[in-house]
């Protein structure tokens, strides 16, 4: 049987460094499906689509919320020939209603466990609308490698440097942030896996870059601990989103590669600015994460946000503007409050004002975005930043005798397209 | 979670219900009847609730408890009660919404809702 499996491309943010990493849901979804089944996989934002081509399933696998009208229309077009369509991913999760009315099957949940009963209902011809398997999350034990193997590896390469590879050490998660929707997806517990499936699984992974993409990995210290020393052999350096702030997570981070991690700047605290040094005493890079357009922030609060994150000395900035996504507490929020104007899912972006903000217009806000984007890397670009901490990483895999020079096969492409030079 | 001591006021029950897709759920709970209506007002709890909101399920659970507890949909008076999360946050104070329903075939729809401040909300379920 011939599955295949896709995910569908979107539209990137002007103006900001378009990065395609290799997408790692699909890849753990299709670690579950039955060894009978020919998996191809084919993501959408580097590849064309082939609808004639013979396949007897298809499936699509959905991140973000602005994925979601291209992956319904990509399943139309397969239904119209046919094809039986079947949905799964975070954001079939959040749009599960919706993405019914293009879907011969849409499962809900954690796939592992499942897949085996779903081929065979597919192969009965009594595939069933609904999988709900919100409820019984599968223990976490039971998640294996992901299929890495199904990428089109040289697609995930810029100028002949390989992108970092997505990984997962934990899911769920015990906090329930404002704008994130991970308690509704991934219940409200942490769910660390077992230190020796997180090695079997890196084991397997032939990058020594990688985004451990889990949640939040401060939720449990020891089995925080225990995963880096774990790391340590592996010799791989890493981001990831937040780390425990402790001297002794932070020492075994450092000498488990954690190359920057993820932090959130919500105010000009002394805590944000102590938070930064200390990883960058630990050599840990630090990328400042920044939501514009909470209920509590003004024009004015913005602005000093900016120049408080040119002060503390970030090594990258990222910010977005406030999405309701589906199931998160600002979206019933500002659905009750009547302030959501734009119910057009592909500006969910997080790049794109949807709502009237508290203290300024929409457009205002939009124009702080610009404002945030174009004062943090005034004096050097998003490019420049990214390749100083490029520098530091390579410093260090020559110093443990880890890195891999670029392919030069690869040094005239883009993700795949040849790269158009400039000529004086 | 830290919430407010005052939550109680507002909260005589702790009341489980499935929600969106089945999902075990469970909010805060007070019905104070009156001599021409019914108040009813439902209390998010936040990380204490593993399934959904009070306000994603607001139409099947005032449907839902009108049918458990014999409320006459004419005299209900639904309220959404977000209790103090006590973060720096401002957004995260307490509120109150009253939620007014579009009723037609015995099924509850199109939710408005209607900010309360306490003291209405106080005065309402005293009076």
């Amino acid at each position: 049987m011939k599955f295949r499996l896709i995910f569908p491309k979107w539209r990137k943010l002007e103006g900001q460094t378009t990065f395609n990493l290799p997408p790692h849901g699909a890849i753990v979804f299709a670690a579950t499906i039955p060894d009978y089944v020919e998996v191809e996989f084919i993501d959408e934002n580097l590849e064309e689509i082939r609808y004639d081509d013979d396949v007897d399933f298809v499936g699509i696998s959905m991140l973000l919320t602005t994925q979601v009208k291209r992956g319904w229309a990509i399943a139309d077009e397969y239904r119209k020939r046919g094809k039986k369509v079947i949905f799964g991913g975070i954001s079939t999760m959040l749009h599960a209603e919706e993405t019914m009315e293009h879907a011969d099957s849409v499962f809900l949940g954690e796939a592992e466990g499942h897949m085996s009963q779903i081929f065979e209902d597919f192969r009965k011809g009594e595939l069933k609308k609904v999988y709900n398997h919100m409820n019984d999350l599968p223990p976490i034990e039971i998640v294996g490698p992901a299929r890495r193997d199904l990428y089109n590896r040289d697609l995930y390469y810029h100028k002949g440097v390989q992108m970092l590879d997505l990984f997962h050490a934990s899911r769920g998660c015990r906090y329930s942030c404002y704008p994130c929707a991970v308690s509704y997806l991934g219940g409200r517990n942490f769910r660390p896996r077992p230190i020796d499936k997180v090695v079997e699984e890196l084991d397997t992974i032939d990058n020594n870059r990688l985004f451990v993409v889990d949640n939040s990995l401060a939720q449990d210290t020891q089995w925080e601990k225990d995963l880096f020393k774990a790391m340590i052999p592996f010799k791989k350096k890493w981001c990831s989103h937040t780390i425990e702030d402790k001297p002794e997570v932070l020492d075994l981070a450092a000498q488990a590669g954690a190359w920057y991690v993820y932090q959130a700047v919500f105010d000009t605290s002394d805590y944000i600015k102590n938070r930064v040094k200390q990883y960058h005493d630990y050599g840990i890079g630090v990328e400042g994460t920044i939501l514009l357009g909470l209920d509590n922030q003004t024009e004015d609060d913005i602005k000093r946000l900016i120049d408080f994150l040119l002060e503390i000395n970030l090594d990258l900035a990222e910010f977005t503007i406030l999405a309701p996504f589906p199931h998160t507490k600002a979206w019933t929020d500002l659905k009750k409050q009547n302030r959501i104007f734009n119910p057009d899912w592909d500006d969910y972006n997080a790049g794109q004002v949807v709502y009237h903000p508290k203290h300024m217009s929409a457009e205002r806000l939009q124009e702080l975005y610009q404002y945030a984007w174009d004062t943090f890397y005034k004096d050097e670009t998003q490019e420049e930043k990214m390749f100083k901490l490029l520098k530091k990483i390579v410093s260090r895999e020559l110093e443990d005798g880890t890195f891999k020079k670029r392919r030069k096969d690869l040094s005239k492409t883009s993700f795949g397209k040849n790269v158009k030079h400039k000529i004086a | 979670m830290k919430m407010s001591t005052d939550v109680n006021l507002y909260q005589d029950q702790l009341y489980d219900f499935k929600g969106l897709w089945d999902v075990p759920s469970i909010c805060g709970l007070k019905i104070e009847r009156k001599e021409n209506k019914i108040i009813i007002i439902v209390t998010d709890l936040f990380e204490e609730n593993p399934g959904t909101s009070i306000t994603e399920w607001n139409t099947k659970l005032a449907k839902e408890l009108c049918d458990k507890f014999e409320i006459n949909y004419e005299s209900l008076v639904f309220i959404e009660h977000t209790p103090n999360k006590e973060t720096k946050l401002s957004f995260n104070r307490e509120s109150f919404f009253q939620v007014k329903f579009d009723i037609i075939n015995d099924k509850f729809d199109n939710p408005q809702w209607i900010e309360m401040t306490k003291e209405e909300v106080d005065k309402l379920i005293t009076e």
